[in-house]
């Protein structure tokens, strides 16, 4: 099966945002805070107007005294605004913004805006924000009526930098470290990072002379969007347009409004269409993963049973709170790990920082927290001496397991995953090994469970055409993960139609029903099955078409193998809508829809509709003299419940294993009192080919979930996730330390040995 | 960037007459692939570039046994790598230049470029040191020759004069039972720009274990590419052994000054070069030992 | 002050009149509409930007137009013949070696020219003509299998 947009990309000729053109198009430059926190006295863009191909300029002023715009937005709060109004509040705040014929132009106007600030103290870590008397990044946090469900009630902390504070306790927390026979504590650490998507964030926004907007996109959320866009300009969500093109790669960082409000804005003053594409530097200064501390604090039996589980996650996000809220929460919520612990208690803070914001990163909180959890665990099995893998599996989560909201887990592949990880990467043979030239060889292994966004809402519409071809409409947005094709296929295999009849409409709200964002590993599963459900309506109606057509009982139509059968007789699609409309024309328009609730049953709560788990296994190599460590082997094995592509789950499971080796080994944001050091890529290092491995090996395991399609769930995140506990935890089999701070370089393996060696 | 005034000469004099004139404003441009990079960064704003390329003359590769290996500025890392000549008399100088940067700034970027940009993070200037070699300069006034060991100043600073073109690297013949390596040492992904880079060669005596010359240079680990005179000292007129080899890494890890940065702490860059210049030196004198006619 | 430019880009001759700091990669995709070579960095990192100048791969993001008067340019667009793809394309597809595309073309030139360069790479070869391309939907497994099929190993 070829990929329906593989032809297209490898040919140059698939269409990305920056690809697009429009007649009247104009330039877009954002002009950004040079200071991480301030209180903006002045700002004057007079100068810029009087640079030549400069249509207009965008400042506060403009915000402020226009009715039309409520200037404040955010998918949770609405604490960011589309240029700076009374604070900048990190360095790259966007300030002012000018649309200009040509880009030279727009850069030299930008030049002449008058900005002054008064600068204030900053907050640069999570630890000075939560200092007492430290400097509020939010004097107060505007909220959002009507937001997500599954926010509702979530709150910041007045007069703190505590943008969100989500608590679960489970059990008893101090009674079951009192049953404990041994009680281990830890804190671990990870950097700021970045997603580093190939294709910067872009947006063209042109707005029609009866005020309709329209707006081109790389956003993987069109219907968010559109939705933020509505309330902020004050007008019917009708009246808004947001289409999305292929992307050049999301990962988290292309959900919730970046560039759109301010591009609109921009459009409306310039009454043209405007463009913004953003230069690498700038991505890093719009969206970033969060930088966490988390403290764990585990009491066991001595036969390894997991007894009690504390954890304090501080999530560094930034500025603004984006959708931080939702990471603080979804992240707490499975920060114990996979496990049957009777008593856990987490408290995961989202903190605000005056560094730019944080917010959804492949993984969703969970690899921060995999991180720390993960690496214990491993520190725990060796103090009591039981095999790493052992102790796992002695307390993974089951079918049927208690989760710690209260709910029972179903279709939790995860031993499975653990077994089969290690497994392949021979971990009975395991012992720590010196090699050739004296580097250490050794095995780790790590496990998650994560879940998706619940409640969530996808809809799906297959419009059959006069001569049997399908239309697929689909909020979907096509960002490599290869969903337009998978969503074709089956559309196809339930329609029994080859692929090539199949065209997809994605990503347009003014065409595709409604779907809440291509994200959380969601829409295999979710708008999957709202295909499956439209295909089923498409059929049904046909039946009734052919019952009332040919006087034939509905139940005896049936539909195989492309075609409509009943009694003798044997029709094509086309036949029957000849039949109903006598010419060649007509629609039929099949929908479908997947509602997920966090309420199943009065007193049943469920806070994902299914769970994502998965488990990681490598083989390092590490140089005792320079600390360096090689990737020997690694091994994903991830849940998907049905491999309905196998090649696709391949690519999801090596790809996002490859992301997570970057993360672990090479990246980190770097900040110098809030200014980012490292904001390009010659200094914010990405893993490249030369780095691989000779081998990698992707396992899916398969236990099918009743509502996914095909038995499917979802895949694109969980490989990620084990990636550095694994690499950390091999290294400690290598050479007996123990690193907790990423990324995992080959100084500070150097050091911990150089540690190791005097103590002993 | 900025816009700016171009210029191809097509002498060195019409060169360097150019340069002269615009003074401190226009800057040589060869591959581009360091300059560029400045240029984007807002590092340096010239009025102007003066390309070099149609100046005939700087892109030969010529051996003399006499003379050695002599490089044309103009000639490009892969070029160097994929000589066939290169390849014959000494392969040990294709294998550095085939792991500078990546394909594409091996295919634009020169080795003249390489060198007169002072650039620290880098793999040429520490392995050319190493070998002791001379570079040929021209300037408005006439020529000179400079040792490339008396040819940085600091970072990103050259003696070249503004108005002064690198023309040439001459790379001097090696005596018999020479042996060479050159370690570029990354922190972390391989693609990376190096951390510390180590060059080693040594020649022995004709017979015996004596080491007859013994250069140590070492790369992003100061100002400059620098010679570790220390390290060379400890092991010069010596006999090979493991206590002057120690010996050797040690003084150089000391004479260098490396900086704390995102690509390791100035200890972890010491220790490193301890390490790497042991290795550097076992693999060069393992080389030399062989008494194979390339090192 | 504009200088004129001649560029043979994919086999076809195009004089233009540019400024010295225009560059490649803004000719190809302002200039000629071939919006197949990325802008990813800026900084001749990423490798999105790829052409073939003159048959070997340049960062089209740095070089300068005015410094390639009278070359040969080939983009991904030049690549393959009418409706009928490159070798490297097939192969590309069938492994599964990309997913968002965007650093595709630019991957799939920097293969042309390892193949050209070395018939039947090694592993080794692969690391060094191809270590330069980035991909952060991480196809490089994919990609090493695609590029060994379109060799023939």
């Amino acid at each position: 099966m070829e990929r329906l947009d593989y032809r297209a990309k490898v040919r140059g000729t698939a269409v990305y945002v920056a690809d697009m053109q429009m007649p009247g198009l104009c330039h877009g430059k954002i002009l950004r805070s040079s200071i991480p926190h301030g209180r903006v006295t002045r700002v004057d863009a007079t100068g810029a107007l009087g640079v030549r191909g400069v249509i207009a300029a965008l400042t506060r002023d403009d915000l402020m005294t226009d009715r039309g715009i409520d200037p404040f937005y955010g998918p949770v709060f609405k604490d960011q605004s589309i240029v700076a109004v009374d604070k900048v509040r990190h360095v790259g705040d966007p300030v002012a913004a000018v649309a200009a014929l040509d880009l030279d132009a727009a850069e030299e106007a930008l030049e002449r805006i008058v900005v002054e600030y008064e600068e204030l103290p900053a907050a640069f870590d999570v630890g000075d924000a939560l200092e007492p008397g430290a400097p509020l990044v939010h004097e107060k946090v505007r909220r959002s009526p009507g937001g997500f469900a599954d926010l509702a009630g979530v709150d910041p902390i007045e007069g703190t930098n505590i943008c969100t504070h989500y608590k679960l306790r489970y059990g008893d927390v101090e009674q079951g470290f009192r049953e404990s026979e041994r009680i281990f504590e830890a804190t671990y650490a990870l950097p700021t990072t970045q997603h580093a998507a190939l294709e910067a964030h872009g947006c063209i926004a042109a707005v029609e002379a009866g005020g309709r907007i329209v707006v081109w996109s790389a956003t993987q959320n069109p219907f968010v969007v559109r939705t933020q866009l509505a309330n902020i300009f004050k007008v019917p969500v009708s009246r808004v347009r947001v289409a999305a093109p292929y992307l050049g790669g999301g990962y988290g960082s292309k959900v919730y409004p970046k560039l759109e409000p301010l591009a609109v804005a921009l459009a409306l003053k310039a009454r043209r269409p405007v463009r913004i594409l953003l230069t690498r530097d700038e991505v890093f200064l719009t969206i970033t993963k969060h930088a966490a501390t988390i403290r764990v604090k585990t009491g066991v039996k001595n036969d390894g049973t997991l007894v009690a589980r504390q954890c304090e996650m501080l999530l560094d996000t930034g500025a603004y709170a984006e959708i931080g809220p939702r990471v603080a929460m979804k992240s707490g919520m499975t920060a114990a790990g996979p496990y049957r612990i009777p008593h856990v208690k987490v408290d995961a803070l989202a903190v605000y920082t005056n560094k730019p914001p944080a917010g959804a990163f492949r993984g969703f909180g969970v690899s921060q927290s995999a991180w720390a959890i993960e690496s214990q665990m491993d520190e725990i099995a060796r103090a009591l001496g039981i095999d790493p893998l052992e102790m796992r599996l002695k307390n993974a989560y089951e079918e049927g397991s208690e989760f710690v909201t209260g709910e029972r887990l179903t279709s939790i592949g995860l031993k499975s995953c653990l077994e089969r990880a290690a497994a392949a990467i021979g971990w009975a043979d395991r012992a720590p090994q010196a090699t050739a030239g004296g580097k250490r060889r050794g095995k780790g292994i790590a496990c998650l469970i994560k879940g998706t966004i619940t409640p969530s809402v996808s809809a799906a519409a297959l419009r059959l055409s006069e001569d049997g071809s399908i239309t697929l409409f689909t909020g979907t947005v096509e960002m490599g993960q290869g969903s337009e094709t998978l969503l074709a296929s089956i559309a196809a295999t339930e329609l029994g139609i080859p692929l090539e009849r199949v065209h997809v409409v994605a990503g347009d709200t003014d065409v595709v029903p409604y779907d809440l964002t291509t994200s959380s590993s969601r829409s295999t599963f979710h708008m999957g099955k709202a295909v499956q459900l439209a295909a089923r309506d498409l059929c049904r109606q046909l039946g009734n078409i052919v019952a009332e057509e040919y006087g034939v009982p509905a139940a005896e139509v049936r539909f195989s193998q492309g075609k409509v059968r009943f009694a003798e007789t044997t029709l094509e699609y086309h036949e029957v809508l000849f039949k109903r409309y006598g010419m060649p024309g007509g629609t039929i328009i099949g929908q479908g829809e997947v509602r997920t609730q966090t309420l199943v049953a009065p007193g049943k709560k469920m806070a994902s509709v299914f769970w994502f788990v998965g488990a990681g296994a490598v083989e390092v190599e590490v140089n005792p003299d320079t600390g360096q460590l090689k990737i020997v082997n690694y091994a994903a094995a991830v849940d998907v419940g049905k491999a309905i592509n196998p090649q696709g789950c391949r690519q999801q499971l090596t790809g996002a294993a490859i992301t997570g080796m970057g993360q672990a080994l090479y990246e980190e944001l770097a900040f110098d009192d809030g200014r980012p050091v490292n904001a390009n890529l010659i200094d914010y290092i990405l893993p490249s080919l030369g780095d691989m491995p000779g081998a990698m090996e992707a396992i899916t395991v398969e236990v099918p979930h009743g509502q996914g399609p095909f038995g499917a769930k979802g895949i694109g995140e969980t490989a990620l996730i084990p990636v550095a506990p694994a690499i950390a935890n091999a290294v400690q089999d290598a050479v007996g330390v123990r690193i907790k701070e990423l990324p995992l370089t080959a100084e500070k393996v150097f050091f911990a040995l150089q540690r190791a060696r005097k103590k002993a | 960037m900025r816009n700016f005034e171009y210029h191809e000469p097509e002498t060195l004099g019409e060169a360097c007459l150019l340069l002269k004139g615009y003074g401190a404003a226009a800057r040589v441009f060869a591959g581009g692939t360091h300059l560029t990079v400045l240029m984007k960064q807002g590092l340096v704003r010239p009025g102007a570039l003066i390309n070099l390329k149609k100046i005939p003359g700087l892109k030969g590769i010529v051996w003399h046994p006499g003379k050695g290996l002599t490089i044309g500025t103009l000639v490009t890392h892969h070029e160097l790598e994929t000589s066939s000549l290169v390849q014959r008399v000494w392969p040990f100088l294709s294998r550095v230049a085939r792991e500078v940067g990546n394909i594409r700034v091996r295919t634009m970027g020169t080795v003249g470029g390489n060198l007169a940009s002072g650039e620290p993070l880098t793999d040429l200037p520490c392995a050319l040191l190493s070998l002791g070699s001379v570079v040929s300069v021209m300037g408005p006034s006439g020529g000179r020759s400079i040792a490339l060991e008396d040819f940085f100043v600091d970072y990103y600073e050259t003696v070249l004069a503004e108005d002064e073109i690198l023309t040439e690297v001459v790379v001097p013949p090696l005596p018999p039972r020479t042996g060479f390596e050159y370690i570029r040492f990354t922190a972390g992904s391989v693609m990376d720009r190096p951390s510390v880079g180590v060059s080693a060669r040594l020649s022995l005596e004709p017979q015996g274990l004596a080491c007859r010359e013994v250069r140590v240079s070492l790369g992003c680990v100061s100002s400059t590419p620098m010679r570790a005179r220390d390290a060379e000292r400890a092991l010069e007129g010596q006999d090979w052994g493991p206590d002057a080899l120690e010996d050797a890494a040690a003084s150089a890890a000391r004479e260098c000054s490396p900086l704390d940065d995102l690509r390791g702490s100035a200890r972890y860059k010491r220790e490193m070069v301890r390490v790497l210049v042991r290795d550097a030196l076992s693999m060069a004198h393992e080389r030399a030992n062989t008494g194979g006619k390339e090192p | 002050m504009k200088h004129s430019v001649t560029l043979r880009v994919n086999g076809r001759e195009h004089r233009l009149e540019l400024e010295a700091r225009t560059t490649l990669l803004e000719v190809v995709r302002e200039y000629l509409g071939l919006t197949g070579a990325k802008a990813g960095c800026d900084l001749q990192v990423c490798g999105a930007c790829t052409v073939l100048l003159n048959g070997k791969p340049a960062s089209a993001c740095s070089a300068l137009a005015v410094d390639a008067d009278g070359a040969e340019v080939l983009t991904i667009e030049g690549l393959g013949d009418g409706a009928a793809l490159h070798p490297l394309q097939e192969a590309f597809m069938e492994c599964g070696a990309l997913q968002c595309g965007y650093c595709t073309p630019g991957f799939i030139l920097a293969a042309k020219f390892l193949l050209e360069v070395c018939p039947h790479p090694t592993e080794e070869e692969m690391r060094r003509y191809l270590g330069g391309n980035l991909c952060r939907c991480g196809c490089y497994m994919e990609i090493r299998e695609a590029v060994k099929k379109a060799a023939g190993l």
